[in-house]
């Protein structure tokens, strides 16, 4: 392998042809560079579905009242499930290991009227959780408190669309906007990055809410964060026994999957991971079939190549070539032509990977790169490759027969 | 050192089969200077192939140096050819992309010789041949004569027991011929043996001794008295 004599004749074939080497060399070159590319795309994929998730807290779990599909515990089938205070309670007394915040949230719509404007926003009750839970940033002002929430404050927080539509460029800390009618004091004001519909929203104390609008204890939704160091199977763990505990709760059956709706984050997550695992698969394949392309045309190359060298091989034998030299020489050809263009495709894809790859930040693509294992599978399919396309070559060279290859005739 | 005894091979033209050598008994004995002459299709380089371990025989028997050649995988074959036998070219098959030198060395290569060694005893036999100064030429720089004498010089690079020449002047004009066959005939004074395939008359009269071959069998097989190719150069 290290044969100083067969590298010079390696090289030697190659100077002499040039342009074959370089077509044949292409195309592998190209499939490589092509795969690269494709697994990084669906990097950059994951990336971009990363980035998306990361607006909110990617450790949330939305637990949602549903109606009925089954008939259970002397219930007929189509109850509509409400939560009201105390399931809020409950879930917060029965988890607290598992639990780090927690909010119920009430929703309703109201008309917002600031002096002569007005609009029509939707409305939350949330508790002071609910901040760190939606990640919603304060810009000015700050988040009602777990006081205002206790006293029901008739205080509100406002995002900055309801800002600009309500205030245009006035201060509006302090001042007060009528809900339905009734005075509520603006705290705070509030960007997401998530979307700009949520920043037409209005928050308020989920008590007050309740208080002033129909004086209920219902509310539509409960949504907490879980313990940040729960790994996929844990929280999955955890909202399966929230949600057990929540239809034990409900008397809904354990296989109604409409009674109650537990939503987690890390299921979308799951379901995004594999959906990226059957898209690199899916790419790999393609990249393969590409790389075949490739070989198929070495392969030819090659077969090509011992046909025009038959002669030699033939005046090699005579000399006393064992037909294992000969196969090591046409093997060792294909491997280095492999090798070496497939990693020019290689160095190609990384380069520009690295150069525009940090660049592109789109909403659902992100950062493509390639990683290191990436890197070491390509080079190890390469050399593969290379010794199957001099395979059936080989063995043809190594099966000239001399007094055929010197005949004259 | 060859032994042949009634050697039988056919070849298979379609559905036809064509009974090429019909019972060859043939010996030589060392530093022996064979001309093997027949028209074509005598099988004469039938027969030389088979000696050449190029070509398989049907049945009979053959022997070389004592060794016994028989089921010859293609390794064995291979090993034998390098170790027993150096071959000379009518169309003197150098390797084109190789230097005089490099091709004087390449069986001493596939004899696993270290590449210094082989440097040096190439340009030995070069020297030998009177082609020291061109060791380093391309074949396409050279002309016939000087092609087959590289040839010539490779051939004896193995130190093989037998050398075997298929119409060795076939491609050169008279006055080159002779001037190789004045070497092999010194080659053969230092003791080796050659066997010489020529369907010229001249050329085998420099050899010792002439076995006439046609239709497949030998007719004749006789001493002769040898023409120095010298006086001719």
């Amino acid at each position: 392998m290290f044969d100083r004599d067969i590298w010079q004749e390696i090289f030697h074939t190659l100077k002499n042809n040039k342009l074959r080497t370089f077509l044949t060399g292409f195309s592998v070159g190209w499939a490589i560079f092509i795969l690269v590319m494709l697994l990084a795309s669906v990097n950059g994929m994951q990336n971009g579905f990363t980035n998306q998730f990361n607006d909110d807290a990617t450790n949330t779990i939305f637990v949602r009242p549903g109606t009925t599909s089954k008939a259970y515990a002397g219930f007929e089938k189509d109850r509509r499930i409400q939560f009201e205070n105390d399931d809020y309670e409950y879930i917060k007394q029965s988890f607290p290991k598992d639990i780090e915040q927690i909010s119920a949230r009430y929703f309703a719509n109201t008309t917002a009227r600031y002096k002569s404007e007005t609009g029509a926003y939707p409305l939350q009750g949330v508790h002071s959780d609910f901040q760190v839970i939606e990640k919603t940033i304060i810009t000015k002002g700050r988040y009602f408190n777990s006081v205002d929430v206790l006293n029901k404050s008739k205080v509100a927080i406002i995002g900055r669309k309801v800002k600009e539509d309500l205030f245009d460029k006035e201060d509006a800390i302090g001042k007060f906007v009528e809900f339905n009618g009734l005075p509520f004091r603006i705290i705070g004001i509030f960007i997401d990055e998530g979307d700009d519909n949520a920043e037409r929203r209005i928050y308020a104390p989920i008590t007050t809410l309740q208080r002033n609008y129909g004086n209920t204890n219902n509310i539509s939704q409960i949504a907490l964060t879980y313990n940040t160091s729960y790994d996929l199977t844990e929280a999955l763990e955890f909202s399966q026994r929230l949600e057990d505990i929540m239809k034990r709760r409900h008397k809904i059956s354990p296989d109604d999957q409409a009674g109650i709706n537990v939503w987690n984050y890390a299921e979308a997550f799951d379901d995004i991971s594999s959906f990226s695992t059957v898209l690199s698969a899916i790419s790999i394949g393609v990249g393969f079939l590409i790389l075949i392309a490739g070989i198929v045309g070495i392969g030819n190359i090659m077969v090509f190549t011992i046909k025009e060298r038959t002669k030699e091989i033939g005046i090699r034998k005579a000399l006393g070539a064992m037909p294992k030299q000969i196969i090591n020489l046409v093997l060792l050809e294909s491997t280095f032509i492999t090798a070496l263009s497939g990693f020019i495709g290689l160095i190609f894809a990384w380069i520009i990977l690295s150069l525009i790859g940090p660049n592109i930040d789109a909403p659902a693509f992100s950062n493509p790169s390639v990683n290191l294992s990436t890197v070491v599978t390509a080079t190890i399919i390469l050399i593969v490759a290379g010794v199957l396309a001099g395979l059936i070559p080989a063995i043809k060279a190594a099966n000239v027969k001399p007094i055929v290859a010197l005949s004259d005739k | 050192m060859i032994e042949i005894k009634d050697l039988h091979k056919s070849y298979r033209m379609g559905s036809n089969s064509l009974h090429v050598l019909k019972g060859i008994n043939f010996s030589a004995k060392a530093g022996e200077l064979v001309a093997i002459m027949g028209s074509s299709g005598s099988g004469k380089s039938t027969l030389l192939n088979i000696l050449g371990m190029l070509d398989g025989a049907d049945s009979g028997e053959y022997v070389l140096d004592g060794v016994p050649i028989k089921d010859l995988t293609e390794t064995k074959a291979a090993q034998y050819r390098n170790k027993f036998l150096g071959f000379i070219f009518q169309s003197f098959n150098l390797i084109n992309y190789k230097s005089a030198l490099e091709n004087v060395a390449l069986p001493l290569y596939y004899q696993k010789v270290g590449r210094k060694e082989r440097q040096e005893k190439a340009l030995n036999y070069l020297e030998r041949v009177g082609l020291k100064e061109w060791a380093t030429h391309l074949p396409s720089e050279l002309s016939g004569g000087q092609k087959q004498r590289v040839a010539i010089a490779r051939a004896m690079a193995a130190e093989p027991k037998v050398l075997l020449a298929d119409e060795p002047t076939g491609a050169l004009d008279s006055k080159t011929s002779y001037e190789v066959m004045d070497l092999i005939q010194k080659i053969n004074d230092e003791g080796n043996t050659i066997l010489v395939v020529t369907h010229e008359e001249d050329i085998a009269h420099m050899c010792k001794r002439i076995v006439h071959l046609k239709d497949g069998v030998i007719v004749e097989d006789k001493k002769v008295n040898q023409v120095r190719a010298e006086q001719y150069v």
